[in-house]
């Protein structure tokens, strides 16, 4: 018979393994609780999964109206609809995922005081009810993609890692966001600001190609930055992404996101008591 | 295996230590340690049911916190073998929005029960919660009572080596608990091991095979119920009378000591109890083994958790002093009219000098009063009364007995 042994806080910076095989035991909660996420998130809306369509277009349409017809931003040889939404897409999954994880736990708090399960679990399903977000605003990008006459080709495969390294990441940055939320509540405050910041620090509503060649190597630490760059070199240059900010956003996740998990892992230890 | 040797939880000089801050110190923050458990170490072997108690504050709840890793020990480490489960709080993890049905999976996740293993128990879960009717209606829409007994329902499905409890038990109504309690004890005979945590000593007393009383974080008494409860019941009665004497002279501890408590009718055979507004003849059975020149005898009726205490009889509410000679002495109380309402209360008794503040004896048992309705009764206790005519001339004022 397994034995379970509850050790002191301290140790959880040590066993990367055992939070792991954890978290494994408990994919059956992960996977209930992210299918009960998507299909509360839409419950008593008269337009109910609409919405997921009809945010990112909304969205489209705002910001092709603000910057493409009074700021005369430039596209990048694409109209510039179908240029902001292919970015704002990815964006929307990081910005929206981070935003509802941050206060995944502290919105729990009766699950976390009452019952144990893994906690990384609850910033998880929120990344998760964004990828289904996300495949359906894909979805739109495709039946755009053929409004504007733009094919879609075998490059479009690429986006698969791609997407891969964007969920990863958002992980990262959702585990260390929810968890200091717990300590302190100020990062709740702070994010709407951060989030907006990072969009502008992110190549959103203008081409990556206007970013100065000597902030590149800084801009680029921002992995959205590589990762919204390479959407738009697969998606409408037909193009293999430009490897090196890909490579950069690679790296800065690799390192970043065991570290995030770790610090999550001792937070967890405490997180009942300070809730 | 040889099942006596199998230990399925081992605390190891468990402690848990809480920061609080302190209010509004004008030196900025500062903290204060609190040791809320303290240098635990207990074995549970397999199949038993321990029952924790203590009062509040003691460190009960954190202890189970800890075995259930809702948090994390400061010191000291906890082996558990086996799948252990929690029932702290029955509908843990239900959403509004969700219907009954897709709760019951929610719930069982959150328990950490298999999607395949819930599929399996869904119709037995349902059945026994009693809400079927209403199993695909978002439980927003369920009392509060259909809630608990769903909750209750899901957990008591799990299929756990170890299990906790914690007041669950004061939900639903009669029926229901009642259900309840077969459920756990249709877990024990299965071999499941139990750790219980209530301030319903009764069902303690009943269910458990071993009790721990903590007292500010440490254990500080295991064994038999009969044995531990009566020292918490001392443990209780001290504190108070320290609180209110504000002294602890320990008087002649042991010069005497209550043997039992008992209920007798007129014939003087033993009953269980009496009706309300009926005859109660309570029958204190001591064994002195120092003279005291002047004790006090008391018996108290507490609601059947132990938490209020409903009456009290006294020998102090007489000048004449109580002398106890050396040797077996039963001494009695009569009650005419006895006022409380029906139901079953537990019953203390303790001896103590009329001088000093300190118990000599408290004497908690296994015995329970059974008070029968008899005259009804509205409000909280019957009074016993008359009435006659005030009107009439004196030779018709006939009392009458209500």
């Amino acid at each position: 018979m397994a034995v379970i042994v509850i050790r002191p806080a301290s140790s959880a910076w040590l066993r990367l393994h055992e939070h792991l095989a954890r978290l494994a035991e408990y994919r059956d909660l992960l996977v209930t609780l992210s299918a009960h996420r998507i299909s509360v998130r839409y419950k008593q809306t008269s337009l109910g999964l609409a919405w997921a369509v009809l945010q990112p277009l909304m969205m489209m349409v705002i910001f092709t109206a603000v910057f493409s017809v009074l700021a005369k931003m430039p596209g990048d040889g694409t109209p510039y609809a179908l240029f902001a939404y292919t970015a704002l897409l990815p964006w929307t999954f990081f910005s929206g995922s981070v935003t509802s994880a941050t206060n995944s736990l502290v919105s729990h708090n009766q699950m976390i005081t009452k019952v144990y399960f893994p906690r990384e679990i609850l910033p998880i399903t929120y990344v998760v009810a964004g990828a289904f977000d996300f495949a359906i605003g894909f979805v739109v990008l495709v039946a755009l993609m053929a409004w504007y006459a733009v094919p879609l080709t075998a490059h479009a495969w690429l986006l698969l890692p791609i997407v891969a390294l964007l969920a990863l990441w958002t992980l990262a940055v959702s585990l260390v966001l929810s968890a200091v939320q717990v300590r302190f509540r100020d990062v709740g405050v702070a994010l709407p600001v951060l989030v907006q910041g990072l969009m502008f620090a992110s190549p959103i509503i203008y081409p990556l190609s206007v970013v100065p060649a000597s902030w590149r190597s800084w801009y680029l630490l921002n992995p959205i930055a590589g990762i919204v760059g390479s959407f738009r070199d697969v998606l409408l240059h037909h193009a293999p992404p430009d490897p090196v900010p890909l490579r950069f956003a690679a790296i800065v996740t690799a390192v970043v996101l065991p570290l995030a998990y770790l610090f999550f892992k001792r937070a967890e230890a405490t997180m009942a008591d300070l809730i | 295996m040889p099942a006596m040797d199998v230990r399925d939880v081992r605390f190891r000089g468990v402690s848990k230590k809480y920061r609080v801050r302190q209010p509004a110190s004008s030196a900025g923050l500062r903290y204060q340690d609190f040791w809320a458990v303290r240098d635990v170490t207990l074995d549970i072997p397999r199949g038993e049911t321990l029952g924790i108690i203590g009062r509040n504050g003691a460190g009960k709840s954190t202890l189970l916190k800890l075995l259930s890793r809702i948090t994390s020990p400061t010191a000291g480490t906890i082996e558990l073998r086996g799948r252990l489960a929690a029932l702290i709080e029955v509908g843990s993890g239900f959403h509004p929005e969700l219907t009954g049905r897709e709760n019951v999976f929610l719930s069982g996740s959150v328990l950490g029960m298999k999607r395949r293993e819930i599929a399996a128990k869904l119709d037995r879960i349902v059945d026994f919660s009693g809400v079927r009717p209403f199993i695909d209606m978002p439980v927003k829409w369920y009392s509060s009572g259909m809630y608990v007994r769903l909750g209750f329902a899901v957990a008591a499905h799990l299929e756990a080596d170890i299990l906790l409890v914690d007041e669950v038990l004061a939900v639903g109504d009669a029926a229901f608990q009642i259900q309840c309690y077969e459920r756990i004890g249709e877990l024990r005979r299965g071999g499941t091991t139990m750790v219980f945590i209530s301030h319903d000593l009764g069902s303690i007393e009943r269910l458990c095979d071993r009790v721990v009383l903590m007292n500010r974080g440490r254990v500080t008494d295991i064994g038999s119920p009969a044995e531990v409860l009566g020292h918490y019941h001392q443990l209780v009665a001290e504190s108070f009378a320290a609180d209110t004497a504000g002294a602890s002279v320990v008087a002649e501890a042991g010069a005497a000591r209550v043997c039992d408590v008992r209920f007798v009718d007129d014939a003087g055979l033993d009953v269980p109890g009496t009706a309300t507004g009926g005859r109660l003849r309570t029958v204190v059975e001591i064994d002195v083994t120092v003279p005291i020149a002047e004790a006090v005898v008391e018996v108290f009726y507490y609601s059947r958790d132990g938490r209020t205490l409903h009456c009290q009889q006294s020998t102090a509410t007489t000048d004449a002093a109580v002398v106890l000679m050396p040797g077996r002495r039963r001494l009695e109380f009569v009650c005419d009219g006895f006022g409380l309402q029906p139901g079953i209360y537990s019953v203390g008794a303790s001896i103590r000098d009329r001088h000093a503040p300190a118990t000599i004896d408290w004497w908690y048992g296994t015995r329970l009063l059974d008070v029968k309705p008899g005259k009804s009764v509205r409000g909280y206790f019957y009074a016993p009364h008359q009435w006659r005519w005030a009107d009439a001339p004196d030779g018709q004022r006939r009392p009458a007995d209500v």
